[in-house]
C-alpha cells in the first residue's frame, strides 16, 4: 500500500516534468513524420517506416528511463524530502520499490502513447489495415526499459546522477552487443573466453529484447515467436528483480 | 533489516542468476536465428549512425543509410552507393532491395565511356547477391534476380536456369509481407525462357504447358483478373509460338490460327501445304501435342554463313591510335544478327573470391562489344584510351574473340539456322560447344569463332594485327579451360 502511495507520487512528479514531456512530444513527432523519410526508399518504404517508428520509440523510451532512473532517489535526498518519508513508517525497501514502480508507471505512460501513434501511422500508410504484431516491439522495448530502469535505480542508491548516466549508458550499449559476446565465447583465447562468457550471462543482454528484426522482415525465420517473447519477458523481470534486491541491500546501509 | 534477512535475500539473489543464466542459455540460439548473417559494421560507419548499432538499432540504421542511397542514386553518384549497400547489408541482412540493387549497379552501372559494362565486376555482383541469396533462403527475390543476371548479362543459360529453378521453388511475399505465397508465375515465365536458350525447347514447352494448367482455371475463376489475363495470354503465346518454330523451321511457315485448333504448315515458296503435312493440336484435351508427320527439318542443306575479317587479302582489324580498335569484317545471317567481340588478357580470369567484395584486379582487361550487322557488314570503332582503368592492357598479349552464337541472336535469324545452329555452316570458323548435358535434350551449339593472339605492341599501334595472329579454337578453349574461375562453376548445372 505504502509503495503504491509512493509510486503514485512519483508517476505525478515525474509528469509534471518538462524535460520528459518534451522529450514524448519530439518522439511523438518523428513517428508522425516517419512517412515522409519512407517514401524516399520506394520498395522498401515499409521496412524504413517500421525499423524508424521502433527506434523513435526505444530512444526516447532509452532517454526517459534513464533521466527518470537516476534522478528518483537522488533528488529525495538532495532535496532532503527523504527525511519526511523515511520519518513515516516507511520500510527502506519500500522506498525504493515505490521510486522504481513510480518510474516504471512513467515509462508505461510514454511508451504506450508513443506505440498507439505509431501504430495509428501505420494503420494509415499501410492502407488502413492494423500492424498488431509491431506491439510485440512496443512490448519488448518496455520490458527492456524496466531492466534498464531497475539498473538506474540499483546505481542511484550509492552513485551520484551523473556518475549513473554514464554507467547505465554505458552497460546498456555493452549489453546490446550480447551477439558479439555470445560468438566470443567461442573464442580459443581462453581469456577472451572467461571475459565474454562473463560479460554475457552476468551482465544484463539488453540485446535479448531486439526483435526488430523479425518484425520488419516477416520472412526472417524464428522458430517459436512466443516463447521468445515470454522468455525475454521472465529475464526481464527476473533481473529487475535481482537489482531491485542489491538495491535495497545497499541502500538499507545507506547513510541518508 | 537483520543480518538473516540480508542473507536471505543474497541467497535469493544467487538463486535468480542461476535462473538468469539458464534464461539467457534458451534465449541465445534464438536470437542467432534473428540475428543471421549480420554482421557488426562498426568499421566504416560514419559517426552520425554508428551509435544506432550499439543501442540495437541495426534496422533502423540500415534503412536510413539507404534512405542516403536513394539520394546518391538520383545524383547519379554510383561510386558512393556501393559502401553503403556493404554496410546495409551487413546491419540488416534481410533488405532484398539493397543486394538486388547493389549487385545491378554493379554489373549494370559501372562503364566505359561508350556504356560498355566493366566486366571485372560481375563476380562481384553475383558474389553479392548469393550472399543476399544465402541470407534469405525462404523468398525467391534474390535468386529470381540471379537467374536474370545469368540470363540477361552473362549469358549462361545453365546457372540462369538453376537459380530460376531454385527461385521457383521458393515463397513469394503475401500482402502482409508473409512469405506465405508460391512464387509468382513470371519466374517460371524465366525458366522456360532460360531453357529456350539452351535449345531445349521441349523441355520450356512443357513449362509452358503446367504454367497454363494452373492459370486457366484462375483466370476463368477471376475473368477480370487483368493481370492474370495478361500472364495467361504471354503463356499462351509463347507455347504457341514455339511449336510453331519447332515445325516451321527452315522453309515452311505456318498458317497460324491461335483460336482455330490446328496450325497447318505450308510450303514458304508454293504458297501450297506442306505434302509432308503436319499439324500440332492445341486442343486441350490432345495437350498441344503435334499430330501427323512433322516434316524433316531443313538442315540437309545448311545455310553457307561468310563470316571474315579478311577484305582483298588484308586484315581489316586496325589500331590506329594507341587503344583504339578499328574493326570490320563480313557475316551474311541477316540483318539484325550480332558479332560479339571481346578483347581480354591472355591469362584473364575471373576473381576466384569465395566472398563479396568490391575490390577488383584493377591491372586486369577485358572489353565485350556486340556489333550488329547491317547489309551483311558490321563494323565499329572501338575506343579505349579514355577508359585507362577499365583498360589498363598491362598485360604483353592478349586474345581478340569474335564470335556469333545462335543461342543468343535474335528469333527470326534463329529461324533461318535452328536454335543451335544445325543449320548453319562455316568450315573454317564453326566451332561446336559439346552439350554438358545431353540427357536433358541439351543438344551441342554450332557456333562460329574466330579467334587472334595479338601483342601490346598491335594494340598500341606499333604492328599490325594479321592472320598470321589466328589461332585454332581448340587451342583458345584448351587456354580458357585451364584458366577457369572456381566462381563460374559455383552453381549447380542445369537439373541437378
Amino acid at each position: 500500500m505504502v509503495t503504491m502511495a509512493i509510486a503514485k507520487q512519483t508517476l505525478e512528479d515525474m509528469l509534471r516534468r518538462k524535460i520528459l514531456l518534451i522529450l514524448l512530444i519530439v518522439a511523438v513527432g518523428m513517428i508522425a513524420l516517419g512517412p515522409s523519410v519512407g517514401f524516399l526508399s520506394p520498395r522498401e518504404s515499409s521496412a524504413v517506416l517500421r525499423s524508424l517508428g521502433l527506434a523513435v520509440i526505444l530512444i526516447a523510451g532509452l532517454l526517459i528511463t534513464i533521466l527518470a532512473g537516476i534522478q528518483v532517489i537522488p533528488t529525495e535526498i538532495e532535496r532532503r524530502t527523504i527525511y519526511t518519508v523515511l520519518s513515516k513508517p516507511v520500510q527502506r525497501f519500500e522506498f525504493v520499490l515505490g521510486k522504481f514502480l513510480g518510474g516504471l508507471f512513467t515509462v508505461f505512460v510514454m511508451i504506450t502513447a508513443m506505440g498507439i501513434v505509431f501504430l495509428g501511422v501505420l494503420y494509415f500508410q499501410e492502407g488502413h489495415k492494423f500492424a498488431p504484431e509491431m506491439m510485440k516491439g512496443v512490448v519488448m522495448t518496455f520490458f527492456q526499459m524496466m531492466l534498464l530502469g531497475a539498473m538506474a535505480i540499483f546505481f542511484s542508491t550509492f552513485a551520484t546522477p551523473v556518475v549513473n548516466f554514464f554507467m547505465s549508458f554505458s552497460i546498456f550499449i555493452v549489453g546490446n552487443m550480447s551477439s558479439v559476446t555470445e560468438s566470443l565465447t567461442s573464442n580459443k583465447n581462453p581469456a577472451t573466453k572467461v571475459l565474454a562468457t562473463f560479460l554475457h550471462y552476468l551482465l544484463p543482454n539488453f540485446g535479448n529484447f531486439n526483435i526488430q528484426n523479425k518484425l520488419i522482415h516477416p520472412e526472417v525465420k524464428l522458430t517459436n515467436e512466443n516463447v521468445f517473447i515470454t522468455q525475454n519477458i521472465v529475464y526481464s523481470l527476473i533481473y529487475s528483480a535481482v537489482l531491485l534486491i542489491l538495491a535495497i541491500l545497499v541502500f538499507d546501509r545507506r547513510e541518508v | 533489516m537483520g543480518s538473516s534477512t540480508r542473507n536471505m535475500l543474497k541467497g535469493i539473489i544467487a538463486v535468480l542468476f542461476v535462473v538468469i543464466i539458464f534464461t539467457q542459455t534458451q534465449l541465445d540460439p534464438q536470437i542467432r536465428e534473428i540475428h543471421k548473417g549480420e554482421k557488426t559494421a562498426f568499421q566504416g560507419l560514419s559517426n552520425e549512425f554508428i551509435l544506432g548499432p550499439m543501442l540495437g538499432l541495426q534496422e533502423a540504421v540500415a534503412g536510413a543509410l539507404w534512405v542516403r542511397a536513394d539520394e546518391f542514386f538520383h545524383e547519379g553518384d554510383y561510386d558512393a552507393i556501393l559502401p553503403i549497400v556493404r554496410m546495409v547489408t551487413w546491419l540488416d541482412p534481410h533488405q532484398l532491395d539493397v543486394y538486388i540493387t547493389g549487385a545491378w549497379h554493379l554489373a549494370y552501372n559501372f562503364t566505359d565511356s561508350n556504356e560498355r559494362s566493366d566486366r571485372r565486376y560481375i563476380p562481384a555482383s553475383q558474389k553479392l547477391l548469393e550472399e543476399g541469396d544465402a541470407n534469405n533462403t525462404r523468398v525467391y527475390d534474390i535468386a529470381f534476380e540471379l537467374g536474370w543476371q545469368n540470363n540477361d548479362k552473362i549469358k549462361d543459360f545453365d546457372r540462369s536456369e538453376f537459380w530460376f529453378r531454385t527461385a521457383s521453388t521458393r515463397k513469394g511475399s503475401s500482402k502482409g509481407g508473409e512469405p506465405t505465397e508460391p512464387a509468382p508465375l513470371h519466374v517460371r515465365h524465366m525458366l522456360a525462357h532460360s531453357m529456350e536458350k539452351q535449345g531445349r525447347i521441349e523441355a520450356a514447352n512443357e513449362v509452358w504447358r503446367s504454367l497454363l494448367a494452373e492459370t486457366e482455371p484462375k483466370l476463368k475463376a477471376s475473368p477480370n483478373d487483368f493481370s492474370l489475363k495478361s500472364l495467361h495470354d504471354s503463356e499462351r503465346h509463347n507455347l504457341n509460338l514455339n511449336l510453331e518454330r519447332m515445325f516451321s523451321r527452315y522453309t515452311h511457315r505456318i498458317n497460324f490460327d491461335v483460336e482455330g485448333k490446328t496450325t497447318r504448315s505450308v510450303n514458304q515458296v508454293t504458297g501450297e501445304p506442306s505434302p509432308n503435312t503436319s499439324f500440332l493440336s492445341l486442343d486441350p484435351a490432345k495437350d498441344g501435342a503435334p499430330v501427323g508427320q512433322p516434316r524433316p527439318a531443313a538442315t540437309a542443306i545448311p545455310w553457307k554463313a561468310s563470316f571474315d575479317t579478311v577484305r582483298n587479302g588484308h586484315t581489316t582489324i586496325l589500331f590506329p591510335q594507341p587503344r583504339v580498335m578499328d574493326i570490320k569484317g563480313i557475316f551474311n545471317m541477316g540483318d539484325g544478327s550480332r558479332v560479339s567481340v571481346k578483347l581480354h588478357d591472355d591469362n584473364y580470369k575471373e576473381s576466384s573470391s569465395q566472398s563479396f567484395t568490391f575490390d577488383i584486379d584493377q591491372s586486369q582487361t577485358i572489353m565485350m562489344d556486340s556489333l550488329s550487322v547491317r547489309g551483311a557488314q558490321w563494323a565499329r570503332k572501338i575506343d579505349m584510351s579514355k577508359d585507362p582503368k577499365m583498360y589498363s592492357f598491362s598485360r604483353p598479349a592478349y586474345y581478340l574473340v569474335l564470335s556469333f552464337d545462335p543461342r543468343t541472336t535474335a528469333p527470326f535469324i534463329q529461324d533461318r539456322i535452328g536454335w543451335s545452329g544445325e543449320g548453319m555452316s562455316n568450315p573454317k570458323y564453326e566451332w561446336i560447344v559439346k552439350s554438358n548435358h545431353p540427357e536433358l535434350g541439351k543438344k551441342d551449339n554450332k557456333i562460329i569463332r574466330k579467334v587472334y593472339r595479338i601483342t601490346r605492341e598491335q594494340i598500341m599501334g606499333t604492328k599490325p594485327v594479321s592472320e598470321a595472329d589466328v589461332i585454332p579454337n581448340d587451342l583458345y578453349d584448351k587456354i580458357q579451360a585451364e584458366q577457369t574461375s572456381p566462381s563460374t562453376s559455383a552453381a549447380k548445372p542445369a537439373g541437378e
